[in-house]
């Protein structure tokens, strides 16, 4: 009964843990009207003492009749039991929700289809968890169906399960477990393993219990289960994330707040899609530049392909890197003889942005003013912050375009991807010989790497038959294939994939961008909205670096803010489109060369020569030795806490020895001084701590003089440290228990003399440890643990006593 | 507060007055101090004494010893299973001159009274104590005589002679204050008592060294000494003890408590405190409560006396808070 009880509440904690996933909250009510059909079953077949296949049945049966009510009920017998049309209903739901999961990206709608598959999905979870739980009695194995949940948001979210909903899911498998626990020691006889006395005698309402007092077992499990959960939640928040770049030198990128300087590479593909899908545009950013013209704002680029999609490389950002740095490293590959016009644009981020890390900008930024921490990556040239979030930041950033015309592009160098990194060529050895052929047949007779990218990019808007659609079929090797042989149809995600694929295939190093079109122009603004998200190939040339390219349909039937660039249309045309930005046409246009000025920068120079040589940024952390040294110190003096709280206590009370307790002027003052005597006080606190630091504390029922007596026999005490003694529990002895304290002369010297004789007696060993580590403070501090701990006790009894009594009346 | 200030020198007075009293009994009786100073304080607190012992340990050379060196009315009665309450209170007698019956008072009427094996008369003799020691006075015929201060009950019993005794009714034990045990002497002691009182016997030459308005001056100085809180907080403490702990059948009844605090302050004066402290209830703790004490059945089983467990308790229960905040 219990245990049925408490598998339903365990699995709908885990079921809380789906909440990223949806948008609204039927999914919620949904499977809790499961999770409670599946612990009705369980009540029924625990009443009837069933065997487990037989259990199994009954809450199966109880869940379909749950289904059948809630999504087919016009359809069944008296809207419960089910029949053949409901069941065909349910069939048919299945599907739909199907169809809708691979349509959407998360966060998906509540369709009645995907409400179907969630509930359904929960209650089986909660059935499995019932019968490991209820059934089987193995409790911790039910576990394991819950972690599956649990597996659901952490592999398809970018984001980390969020600490509350783990709490949540948490605390029901510890509940759970607590049940199982109590059930079990329940027929045992009575408790022995009780931590308190008090706990356990604690009155009972009611008469003799016929089964164990488990009440000091639950306790120490809640108190067990209560502090591993906390553990769990606070000290990974303590450690360094796991990867390259180290603890002390926040070097790298990552999004979304509150989770330390850790990274995640977010799945922007998955983000695109769902701002695509959105029902209505929302203005994202909308920006001003020095020519007017619109552009795209590169967000993420995405570098390695592994036969399903593109994914990003973590970004790394040194220091050196830092936009308040003045210019950002060169763009790889744009030659300082190339032409390039300077533009400037200021771009102004929405406010309702959520947990983006990384700036939307044009290609290729060089220099940028923001606030903020925010660095640049030097291959990618992708700039991010650790810290920061962008939303509703406004920057200005300067970019270097180069001045390309096909025909520059004609006369390029035909040493196609040696300056740049390998990873760009990278690609599957699984792809499949089918996209191979295609990607030889689209550039027979190119002559240059030039061409060729023409010509797929032709293939893609012209010649290749492909529509725009946003629903999206299948996945992995086998959707790539499907899209560029069979359906042709997609949208920027797989035209952008596809033409990288392509790209790579014949030789020029592609990666593919995630960002904004240029959007729409309103007023003297351009604004750019959700529904401007687009995803686009870049393509590297030797001497311009790397370029963008569309193959993805512009206009109505297709992305349509989208424009192709003038130098990607076929060569025979006129190379003078207005889209590419010329020369001089605004007056802060600054038409040259990577220029002297350029050059004159050493912080520019020496970044280049830098990339050039390795390849990879440069990451000024300190050596290992040093942070082992650092470490090593931290720890050192986090385990010298103790000793420093000892030498604050006692100096304090040397102070408070140092108070004369002078003549008192009047009746009342002398009643006073005697009432408090803060250097007897002082004086004996202090004495009690040195005694209990070397080992031979006062017993609780010692007298002070009883106390000087016994260290004076045992340790031999000379004339001079035995007067010195008695002297102090004399003083004590009238500041407690005298009508009138009289004068108490200052002890300082003889409890000093006192410390000196008890020192003297003990082993070096002891004494360096009454230093370094003093019991007496770890004793107050584990007090203080104590107390807390008390706290919940007294916390756990007041519940316990209102459920008592409600359960009375 | 004008009782306090000359307390000081009323203590001066008390322990050279006390130390006068102690050196005269143990000019009787050889080496045995504690008890010796455990009469004084069961004196000064205007309490009983039990003495317990086997025959020959000085038990009644003790009592008499007291009552001889202080200047006051000393009775002795030998309790035997014959003797009848009256013999002890007094009896109503008819005068035939004065044709009216006039009162005889007993023994009792004195300020020291011995009882010699106490356990030897009939529990009805012994409840004839009863009344006397608790409200000092006795009442015969419907008459109420009060009784002489200070008075003391000094009794002696045997605890292994078996043999025609009455134990003690626990009621009669709990209005004693203090139970001692005189035990052997040491053999020097015993060497010295050889020689010293080996031809002559010893009480003929002791002096009365006080008299009873001295005693009586010293009492009351001893009701003035200072019990601060803790202290009686303490004292309850350790009779919460007896009551709660396990080997015990019977725990320490209030008014034992409130005798615990009265020998303390008396033995705070004798040394020269006006004051109380822990130490004092620790040292009178076994005499005071002991012999009130029933011992449970398991402790019985055990051979565990109550003074052991006392003793325990005392180890156990904490001093009252000497951590100063």
């Amino acid at each position: 009964m219990r245990l049925s009880i408490a598998s339903a509440v365990a699995t709908f904690c885990a079921a809380v843990l789906l909440y990223p996933l949806f948008h609204g909250g039927s999914w919620f009510w949904g499977s809790l009207g499961a999770v409670l059909a599946v612990m009705c079953g369980g009540l029924v077949s625990g009443r009837l003492s069933l065997p487990a296949w037989a259990a199994a049945l009954v809450s199966v049966a109880a869940l379909w009749i749950y289904l059948t009510m809630a999504f087919a009920s016009d359809k069944a017998w008296a809207w419960v039991v089910p029949t053949k049309g409901s069941v065909v209903e349910l069939v048919k739901l299945l599907g739909t929700g199907w169809t809708d999961i691979q349509r959407f990206a998360a966060p998906v709608p509540a369709t009645e289809g995907i409400a179907l598959l969630t509930t359904g999905g929960v209650g089986l979870i909660a059935l499995v968890v019932d019968l490991f739980a209820a059934r089987l009695r193995r409790a911790a194995l039910a576990g394991l169906p819950m972690l599956a949940l649990a597996t659901v948001p952490a592999t398809i979210l970018p984001d980390p399960i969020s600490w509350p909903a783990f709490i949540i899911a948490a605390l029901g498998f510890t509940s759970l477990l607590i049940a199982d626990g109590r059930e079990r020691v329940g027929h045992w006889g009575r408790a022995v393993l009780v931590r308190r006395t008090r706990v356990a005698t604690s009155p009972v309402p009611g008469a003799e219990r016929e089964t164990a007092d488990t009440r000091g077992l639950r306790l120490s499990g809640k108190r067990i289960g209560f502090a591993a959960i906390a553990l769990a939640v606070l000290v990974p928040a303590a450690l360094p994330a796991m990867e390259p770049v180290s603890f002390f030198t926040f070097g790298v990128g990552g999004n979304g707040p509150g989770r330390g300087n850790s990274i995640s590479i977010p799945n922007p593909i998955a983000g695109l899609k769902g701002q695509l899908e959105l029902p209505e545009r929302r203005v994202v950013l909308s920006y001003t530049n020095t020519d007017d013209k619109p552009r795209y704002l590169r967000i993420y680029s995405l570098d390695t392909f592994d036969g399903e999609q593109f994914g990003m490389t973590e970004p790394k950002g040194t220091p050196d890197n830092k936009t308040e740095n003045g210019p950002l490293p060169s763009p790889p590959g744009l030659s300082p003889a190339t032409k390039v016009s300077n533009v400037t644009t200021k771009i102004q981020l929405s406010d309702e942005i959520e947990r983006l890390s990384f700036l939307p900008l044009p290609y290729p930024p060089r220099q940028i003013n923001i606030d903020g921490d925010w660095r640049a990556d030097a291959t990618t040239l992708m700039v991010f912050s650790t810290r920061d979030e962008a939303a509703g930041l406004g920057y200005e950033v300067l970019t270097t375009e180069p001045t390309v015309t096909g025909d520059l592009l004609e006369t390029l160098p035909q040493a196609r991807a040696s300056a740049s990194d390998p990873r760009y060529l990278k690609l599957p050895d699984n792809l499949p010989s089918e996209i191979r052929d295609l990607a030889a047949k689209v550039t027979a007779n190119a002559r240059t790497s030039y061409e060729a990218a023409v010509k797929i990019q032709e293939f893609f808007t012209k010649t290749g038959d492909f529509t725009y659609s946003l629903r999206t079929q299948g996945s992995g090797n086998s959707a790539l294939k499907d899209f560029l042989l069979r359906s042709r149809a997609g949208y920027c995600e797989q035209f952008a994939t596809s033409m990288a694929v392509l790209a790579r295939l014949v030789g020029i190093p592609a990666r593919v961008a995630i960002g904004y079109t240029g959007g729409t122009k309103d007023g003297d603004r351009w604004t750019v909205g959700t529904n401007d998200s687009h995803s686009w190939p870049e393509l590297y040339f030797d001497g311009v670096g790397w370029l963008p390219f569309e193959p993805t349909p512009t206009g109505s039937l297709g992305q349509g803010s989208a424009r192709v660039p003038a130098y990607t249309q076929p060569l025979p045309r006129s190379t003078s489109d207005s889209s590419t930005p010329t020369p001089g046409a605004t007056s802060t246009a600054d038409d040259s060369p990577l220029g002297p000025q350029n050059r004159d920068n050493p912080r520019a120079l020496d970044r280049e020569a830098t990339i050039a040589d390795s390849g990879l940024p440069v990451d000024d952390s300190m050596p290992l030795i040093g942070k082992i040294g650092i470490g090593a110190g931290v720890l050192l003096l986090i385990l010298l806490i103790p000793a420093g709280i000892r030498l604050i206590t006692r100096s304090r009370r040397v102070r408070a020895l140092g108070w004369k307790v002078s003549e008192p002027s009047d009746e009342m003052t002398a009643r006073v001084v005697a009432g408090s005597h803060p250097a007897v006080a002082a004086a004996w606190a202090e004495l009690d701590d040195v005694l209990y630091d070397y080992g031979m504390a006062r017993e609780p029922s010692e007298t002070p003089r009883a106390l000087a007596r016994r260290l004076t026999e045992r340790y031999e005490f000379g004339a001079e440290p035995a007067a010195s003694i008695a002297t102090i529990a004399s003083a004590v002895e009238r500041a407690l228990f005298a009508r009138d304290a009289g004068q108490i002369a200052p002890m300082k010297k003889d409890l000093r003399k006192v410390r000196q004789a008890l020192a003297a007696t003990v082993s070096r060993w002891r004494r360096v440890r009454a230093l370094l580590m003093p019991p007496s403070t770890l004793r107050r501090l584990r007090q203080m643990g104590e107390g807390v701990l008390d706290g919940f006790d007294r916390l756990e009894n007041i519940r316990w006593r209102r459920t008592a009594a409600q359960k009375g009346s | 507060m004008a009782v306090t200030h000359d307390v000081p020198s009323r203590l001066d007075e008390l322990v050279s007055t006390a130390h006068r009293i102690r050196q005269a009994i143990e000019s009787v009786i050889e080496g045995k101090g504690d008890a010796v100073r455990l009469t004084l304080t069961v004196l000064l607190a205007e309490g009983h004494l039990l003495i317990e012992d086997v025959p020959g340990v000085g038990k009644t050379m003790l009592a008499k010893a007291l009552a001889r060196s202080i200047d006051c009315p000393v009775r002795r009665i030998q309790f035997t299973p014959d003797l009848l309450p009256s013999d002890i209170t007094g009896v109503s007698a008819y005068n035939q001159q004065t044709r009216e019956f006039e009162f005889k008072p007993g023994p009792v009427f004195a300020n020291i009274v011995v009882g010699d094996e106490i356990n030897r008369a009939s529990p009805k003799t012994q409840s004839a104590l009863l009344e006397c020691m608790e409200e000092r006075q006795v009442t015969v015929d419907g008459v109420t005589y009060p009784l002489d201060a200070p008075f003391m009950v000094i009794a002696t019993q045997n605890p292994i002679e078996m043999e025609g005794t009455y134990p003690l009714p626990e009621a009669q034990r709990d209005r004693f204050t203090a139970r001692v045990a005189m035990g052997y002497p040491e053999p020097s002691a015993e060497l010295e008592m050889l020689d010293v009182h080996g031809g002559t016997p010893p009480l003929d030459k002791l002096q009365p060294v006080a008299t009873t308005a001295e005693v009586r001056a010293l009492i009351e100085a001893v009701r003035g000494v200072y019990v601060s809180q803790p202290v009686k907080k303490y004292a309850i403490d350790l009779a919460v003890a007896t009551r709660r702990s396990p080997d015990l059948r019977l725990g320490a009844s209030p008014r034992s408590t409130l005798q615990l605090v009265r020998a303390a302050r008396a033995n705070a004066a004798l040394s020269g405190r006006d004051y109380v402290i822990p130490d004092d209830l620790q040292e009178l703790a076994v005499p005071v409560l002991a012999h009130r004490l029933l011992p449970s059945v398991e402790a019985q089983g055990q051979r565990r006396l109550p003074e052991q467990v006392v003793t325990e308790l005392v180890r156990r229960v904490p001093v009252p808070e000497t951590r100063a905040s």
